[in-house]
């Protein structure tokens, strides 16, 4: 009995998936082996307990796929960028064929062209062979010459511009003569004109002057004379009534003077009277 | 199996209908097996309709149509890795995890797609289908997947060795470290046959 199953065995056995000859084998070895029948048992059990999962329901949902037409090599991308390069070249390269378009690129300059070539003429100097002083000298002179030709240029162009200075001078003068004469001219009428315009504005505003005051004073006085007389018929008035008052108080005075009189008279006559009597008596 | 063979030479072909008619039977199986694998409604959809987008768009490279199925898990499986990778520096918690008004307010069988039978015991297995599908998410992914598609989707182990490219005796080692994982993660949480025999 030295067989013993090795895990994978015993994983086949619990799945049923060994063939008759090895399924009798872990058998035997189980039946003479309580322990490993024991842990087979309790992998049974687990298997068992784990019937109660129970699939969950679920709707497949619409699977959306892309379109799966053969697609052809000119529908890929890449294709279509190759293409629009090819493209732009050959158009490139077609307007260049219509305007003869010519590049050239020689002597370290690159030419662009359109039509023919035009040869380009270079003067090649006839005599080569001359020595430093001589083109020295050849320059001195033509430098002599030139520098003549400017002076003679130069003293002209200064004669002439003297002489156009002086022109212009002498016509300015006369212009400017006979525009101040003009001003002039001018200026004095215009200056009588506004002297016999302020006059006569002067004028027209005194006599304006004159009458607005006469008139305000006249105004003035008879206004004053009025209040004058109210004054005087006020003061006469007063006066009157002051008089009146006095004259009432003096009648008065008489009236009194009059009452006491007579009682002064009254009194002497009756005591006269008594004398007389007491006289007689004695 | 599902569908015949001449359904994926036709698809193959490139008639649309041909593989719309693919996209309908094998939908659910692919959803769920990347539900199982991120426990997330979401990121199950995204990986199962990328799954779906690529079959469309590659099937007519596909050489043997005996082999369709474990390359569309194979598909599957490459997306899954990929959402993983993507999700992997971003926490994040779906929305209905956080308010789920309606988990609060109805009964867990009222979800259930058997209403007649015994609403407890729909109750009790539902629960104990959660407590299953996240123990399985304490597994590394590579014995979750092998565990999915063993268990879940009911792949040979010749098959599954074929789509994660890796030799038949991998597959179940990491099927046994995967089974014997879960085993000992339920039995902290004290879920064994004993405890839930009520339930079963």
């Amino acid at each position: 009995m030295s067989y013993k199953p090795d895990e994978s065995v015993l994983m086949a056995y619990l799945y049923d998936e060994l063939n008759a000859d090895e399924k009798l084998k872990v058998e035997e070895y189980l039946h003479s082996n309580p322990a490993a029948m024991k842990e087979l048992e309790q992998l049974k059990d687990l298997r068992k307990m784990m019937t109660v999962v129970e699939d969950k329901e679920v709707i497949a949902p619409p699977i959306v796929m892309e379109d799966s037409r053969p697609r052809f090599f000119w529908n890929d991308p890449f294709a279509k960028t190759i293409v629009g390069i090819a493209a732009s070249l050959l158009l490139l390269m077609v307007t260049g064929k219509l305007l003869d378009l010519n590049v050239n690129y020689s002597n370290r300059e690159l030419r662009l062209s359109f039509g023919a070539p035009v040869e380009i003429k270079t003067q090649v100097p006839m005599n080569a062979s001359l020595s430093a002083e001589e083109v020295q000298r050849m320059i001195n002179e033509s430098m002599q010459q030139n520098n003549q030709i400017v002076q003679a240029n130069w003293s002209e162009s200064q004669k002439k511009l003297d002489e156009s200075i002086s022109k212009n001078l002498a016509l300015n003068s006369a212009k400017i003569n006979n525009l101040v004469q003009q001003a002039s001219n001018a200026s004095q009428n215009q200056i009588r004109d506004y002297v016999a315009s302020l006059q006569n504005q002067n004028q027209q505003m005194v006599k304006d002057y004159f009458q607005l005051t006469t008139s305000e004073q006249q105004k003035y006085i008879e206004s004053l004379l009025v209040d004058f007389s109210k004054y005087l018929q006020q003061q006469r008035n007063n006066d009157l009534e002051a008089i009146q008052t006095r004259l009432v108080s003096v009648e008065q005075n008489t009236t009194v003077f009059k009452q006491e009189t007579e009682q002064i008279l009254a009194s002497i006559i009756s005591n006269g009277t008594v004398e007389n009597k007491n006289n007689r008596n004695y | 199996m599902m569908h015949s063979d001449t359904l994926i030479t036709r698809a193959k072909q490139g008639d649309k209908n041909a593989q719309g008619k693919l996209v309908q039977l094998w939908y659910k199986r692919i959803y769920n097996f990347s539900y199982k694998f991120f426990l997330d409604h979401d990121l199950a959809m995204e990986a199962a309709q990328k799954t779906f987008i690529s079959m469309c768009r590659n099937i007519e490279s596909l050489q043997d149509s005996t082999r369709f199925k474990s390359w569309l898990y194979k598909i599957a499986v490459n997306y899954c890795r990929e959402e993983a990778r993507k999700t992997k520096n971003t926490r994040w918690v779906p929305f209905e995890a956080v308010v789920n008004i309606e988990a609060e307010e109805s009964p867990r069988w009222e979800g259930s797609s058997v209403r007649n039978d015994n609403p407890e015991k729909q109750f009790q297995q539902a629960e104990l289908s959660d407590i299953l599908q996240k123990s399985l998410m304490e597994l590394s992914a590579e014995q979750r997947e092998v565990v999915i598609m063993k268990e879940f989707e009911g792949l040979k182990f010749r098959e599954i060795a074929e789509v994660l490219n890796i030799s038949e005796n991998t597959v179940k080692s990491r099927m046994y470290y995967g089974l014997d994982g879960l085993k000992k993660i339920l039995e902290r949480k004290n879920i064994t046959k004993e405890t839930i025999s009520y339930e079963l």
